[in-house]
């Protein structure tokens, strides 16, 4: 029962403070003051993609953040186990858009994988493999360079980013007929040859980059601005890095040296000279200069590349696997019946599991995968690399200003595609 | 109610029969004496294929897809004529039979047309699958094929292609052995060997769709269903023939809230694979508008009478119907309670209710709780469709599915629609609350049932028929491919039908109109769901005791359901 017989703050401390204040209770030591709840997204130009962030600030400080991922779920993994394993490819390219190839490769890796047909894949289609999807690391790079550039005020440095994106971008809709929506890879190879001319036309454009990177160089290495936003904000420690699972650019900036192409080489990369670029700090610079370093090493693989490419098929000679010629199609019974099998019933992957892991442009792109023998996925389950670089900002942003949301999450370079599937 | 006998050979014989070891592929096993080779070889998942083979037919061996090695035989042998003996090693996988069976079907496709993509097997192509699991090599012809005729009209309800067909002769026996009618032949010779029928005759025996079942490849196709829609992209649903007391397992396919077909679902002791022409057509009723036949043909010329149409396609009643114009379920429900009611309230004796024989279980049960317990009526009437012809293989007289059912729910308190009458003439009956409409008028819809002699009339019924243009309140009611239930058989069999398609309009099911509108005469039914009308019937009821509601089913896509074949 209620025993207290008086107020429990005596009253001579009491100080109410109505919507009139002196001057002198303005500094006032009690001033009853609290936290500001502030929403950042999920519709907000700094927000790539849709996400929200659930900002507890006080003045210009955050002292806590709850992000909430997820606008951007579209059943990615549900809607595969309804379409047969080649008509997933689609939903690939909108996982990490900015990079379709690269998921293209690992999702075809593990279904390759699944199968057992891994060794049966022509070198030509390896090759051609490991250069649209070096061409696509260098696009993802770009975007978030630029992007976060533009973010802090640097609106030049994102034309020029972007313009250099579109030149690759046009050279990979020559060779599949997208600029993003690519679906050019297929079980067992890839679906058409490199168009005629690509190696000289990508050899140009990688000249014309490198002068691109150059200018980017030189307007952002020594820019105040953009060194002041960057420098020791947003550092990530190398342990934090192990413990939430960060890889790619992200973790390698922490001084973490894992990419699954040195580490566990796949398709043909362990034939290439490549150095993986690691940070030092673990801060926004480090993650910008990885990255850039990133995009000089791709230029290196594909210029090796270019020139080791053998000639011969691009997909798999295995008529349960590889569609028939077209000619064959459409004048003989067998092939039509071939073409109808895959394409109506689907590829059939031998029952069983499996975890194929490649480097995307954010790290570990991760597929596991399980048949049940039929034509369409048993369950498709992706380890999106973006996942836990963007977790690891709730132990990340407090203590940091607002205005550090920017760059911090900007070279985090969560994708919502890939991230919310 | 006795068991009839189904037509067909059986091709594994009772358990009891002395077992032989056989070694198939390396692994031993013990079989009856007697099993089919290729049976046995199945069993032990080698996946021998075949084309002539049937398991409810008998097996001619024609068509050689089915060679398997068996030790100390010179040549391969064909599995599916080939009894199980004592000792038998058997090597389905040996390089001379896989080299044998390949070369069998380069030889069935050098003459086949490139018809996949127009041929409405596709996608459950015996041929198609056979071929792509065992060879998937390209061709090494390319020769001319030879023609043949592409669209032979041989019955009311199937077209042949004569290119398409393997000479397999599995249609050829439907025919002999399970519809009991020789009605179509092999012709010619060689490469020119065509299946046809014999001049002047047809295919129009009562089972001829089951010709395009068992059909391997595209060559018979059923006029209703060709052309309407890929085999691939439908959905299956197992569900139970509404067409007569027979109460055949079937598979509802259906794509986009539509019923396409309904194909035979192996039951042995019902059915067995098949399944009468009438009762495919059955779902004609839930959408009148799907398909191309218009209705059922009439009966054929030679006295083998086929399907007799029994029911006008009315269109389906899609909202609750009060004064003659559309309202609200609530108002719907509120108007039939208090017409119900009034007549309750001036003499129980005066008002009648009208079960249906084409009721599920579930509906029948509420019906009569709310009859018999809550009303307190003495007895009720049945009504159902009127008896039609019948044969010694499949079809029953009785074209209620579920008449067995309500004769049991009745228990002995159920009336004639000849006592209807009787009753409406003499005015002893002046309300009536008809709970399904099929059947209550008599076959050619002007009836004998002087309605115009009532004062009242609550019908919940699925079409806008004449009983629910003269009813004072018509509440829609879902049809039997719409909602879940039970259909008890001749045999006294209780066998699930499960809703495959979205119910038509604002339709509910029986026994969830009748919980509300009992609970509108003040009554208390709280059924919130089938499956709770089913588990309390089956306290109640004796005859459904040993009945299953079975497992909840999502449908399947036929594309990943593997080929029917």
């Amino acid at each position: 029962m209620d025993t207290h017989d008086g107020p429990l703050v005596p009253p001579q401390n009491r100080r109410v403070v109505l919507g009139f204040k002196e001057a002198e209770d303005l500094d006032a030591p009690d001033l009853p003051t609290e936290s500001l709840p502030l929403n950042m997204g999920p519709s907000h130009p700094a927000m790539h993609g849709t996400v929200r962030m659930v900002l507890e600030v006080e003045g210009e400080k955050i002292s806590n953040v709850d992000i909430q991922i997820g606008y951007l779920h579209r059943c990615f993994e549900k809607e595969s186990e309804s379409a047969t394993w080649t008509q997933v490819f689609p939903y690939t390219d909108r996982l990490n858009y900015i990079s379709p190839m690269l998921n293209n490769v690992g999702y075809a890796l593990a279904v390759e994988k699944l199968m057992g047909i891994t060794g049966d894949i022509p070198e030509r289609a390896s090759y051609i493999r490991v250069i649209v999807g070096e061409v696509s690391r260098i696009t993802d790079h770009l975007t978030c360079l630029g992007a976060s550039a533009m973010e802090l005020g640097a609106f030049t440095v994102f034309l020029y980013a972007l313009k250099a994106r579109e030149w690759l971008f046009e050279l990979l809709e020559e060779v599949c007929g997208a600029r993003l929506t690519s679906s050019y890879l297929r079980i067992g190879g890839v679906s058409f040859d490199l168009p005629e001319g690509f190696g000289p036309k990508l050899l140009d454009i990688l000249g014309r980059t490198r002068i691109v990177m150059s200018d980017i160089g030189k307007l952002l290495d020594r820019n105040r601005i953009f060194r002041d936003r960057m420098d020791g904000i947003g550092i990530i420690t190398k342990e934090d890095a192990l413990a939430y699972g960060i890889t790619g650019p992200v973790g390698r900036s922490t001084g973490l040296a894992y990419d699954v192409r040195k580490d566990h080489p796949y398709l043909v990369y362990d034939r290439f000279d490549f150095d993986v670029p690691v940070g030092s700090v673990g801060d926004n610079f480090d993650r910008y200069a990885v990255r850039v370093e990133e995009i000089a090493q791709s230029m290196r693989i594909l210029e090796q590349a270019l020139a080791t490419i053998p000639a011969g098929p691009f997909m798999v000679n295995n008529p349960r696997v590889a569609l028939p010629p077209k000619s064959e199609t459409y004048n003989s019974i067998e092939a039509m019946i071939a073409h109808f099998k895959i394409i109506m019933d689907g590829v059939h992957v031998p029952a069983g599991e499996v975890y194929s892991y490649t480097e995307a442009g954010n790290g570990e792109l991760g597929f596991y995968l399980v048949s049940d023998g039929s034509g369409r996925p048993w369950k498709c389950r992706v380890r999106p690399p973006c996942l836990p670089a963007t977790a690891v900002l709730t132990k990340v942003l407090p203590g940091l200003f607002i205005a550090d949301v920017v760059p911090t999450f900007g070279m985090i370079n969560m994708i919502g595609g890939e991230c919310d599937r | 109610m006795s068991t009839t006998p189904i037509s067909g050979t059986t091709p594994t014989p009772a358990p009891a029969a002395e077992m032989v070891t056989v070694t198939i592929d390396g692994q031993t096993q013990q079989f009856p004496k007697g099993t089919v080779l290729l049976e046995a070889c199945n069993q032990m998942g080698a996946g021998v294929p075949f084309f002539c083979y049937h398991p409810g037919l008998s097996s001619p061996a024609v068509c050689r897809q089915c060679l398997v090695d068996v030790k100390g035989q010179p040549k391969p042998v064909p599995s599916c004529y080939t009894p199980v003996a004592d000792k038998m090693e058997v090597m389905t996988k040996s390089p001379r039979a896989l080299d044998v069976r390949r070369q069998m079907l380069e030889f069935t496709l050098v003459n086949h047309p490139i018809d996949c993509p127009i041929c409405d097997k596709a996608g459950e192509c015996m041929l198609q699958k056979h071929y792509f699991d065992w060879d998937a090599k390209l061709a090494r012809n390319d020769g001319i094929k030879v023609k043949k005729a592409k669209v032979v009209d041989v019955g009311p309800r199937i077209v042949l292609d004569q290119e398409r067909c393997i000479l397999c002769t599995r249609c050829i026996r439907v025919c002999d052995e399970v519809a009991k009618n020789h009605q179509l032949e092999m012709a010619d010779r060689g490469d020119h060997e065509i299946l046809t029928t014999a001049p002047g005759h047809q295919l129009d025996n009562p089972y001829s769709l089951n010709t395009v079942d068992v059909c391997p490849v595209g060559a018979l196709t059923s006029k209703d269903f060709r052309f309407a829609m890929r085999a691939w992209e439908l959905y299956t649903t197992p569900s139970i023939c509404p067409g007569c007391a027979t109460g055949c397992n079937l598979e509802v396919h259906h794509s986009r809230g539509k019923i396409q077909r309904l194909i035979p679902r192996q039951n042995d002791q019902v059915n067995k694979h098949w399944m009468c022409d009438e009762g495919r057509l059955t779902y004609k009723r839930v959408h009148p508008t799907v398909g191309n036949l218009e209705g059922v043909p009439e009966p054929s010329r030679d006295g083998l009478r086929a399907a007799e149409p029994h029911y006008a396609h009315a269109p389906r009643l899609a909202a609750p119907m009060s004064g003659g114009s559309p309202v609200e379920w609530d108002k719907a429900l509120d108007d039939a309670g208090r017409v119900l009611r009034a007549a309750l309230d001036a003499g129980s004796s005066s008002v009648g209710v009208v079960m249906s024989a084409q009721s599920t279980n579930e509906d029948l049960y509420a019906l009569a709780r709310l009859t018999f317990d809550h009303l307190g009526l003495a007895e009720a009437y049945l009504s159902g469709l009127d008896q039609g012809w019948s044969d010694d293989i499949l079809v029953s007289a009785d074209k209620n599915p579920n008449t067995a059912g309500a004769m049991a729910i009745g228990a002995g308190r159920l009336r004639t629609l000849l006592d209807l009458a009787n009753d409406l003439k003499s005015g002893a009956v002046t309300t009536l609350l008809v709970v399904g409409t099929h059947g209550v008028l008599g076959k050619d819809g002007a009836g004998a049932l002087p309605l115009d002699r009532l004062q009242t009339l609550v019908v919940i019924g699925t079409h806008r028929d004449a009983v629910a243009a003269a009813a004072k309140v018509a509440l829609p009611l879902t049809e039997w491919a719409e909602s879940d239930g039970t259909f008890t058989n001749r045999l006294g069999m209780v066998q699930r039908v499960r809703a495959a398609v979205p119910a038509a309009g604002d339709s509910l099911p029986g026994w969830e109109i009748l919980s509300h509108l009992a609970r509108k005469l003040g009554a208390t039914m709280e059924f919130t769901e089938a499956k709770a009308v089913f588990a309390e019937a089956k306290q109640k009821l004796a005859f459904m005791k040993d009945a299953d509601w079975g497992r909840p089913l999502l449908p399947v896509q036929l594309r990943f359901a593997g080929s029917r074949g």
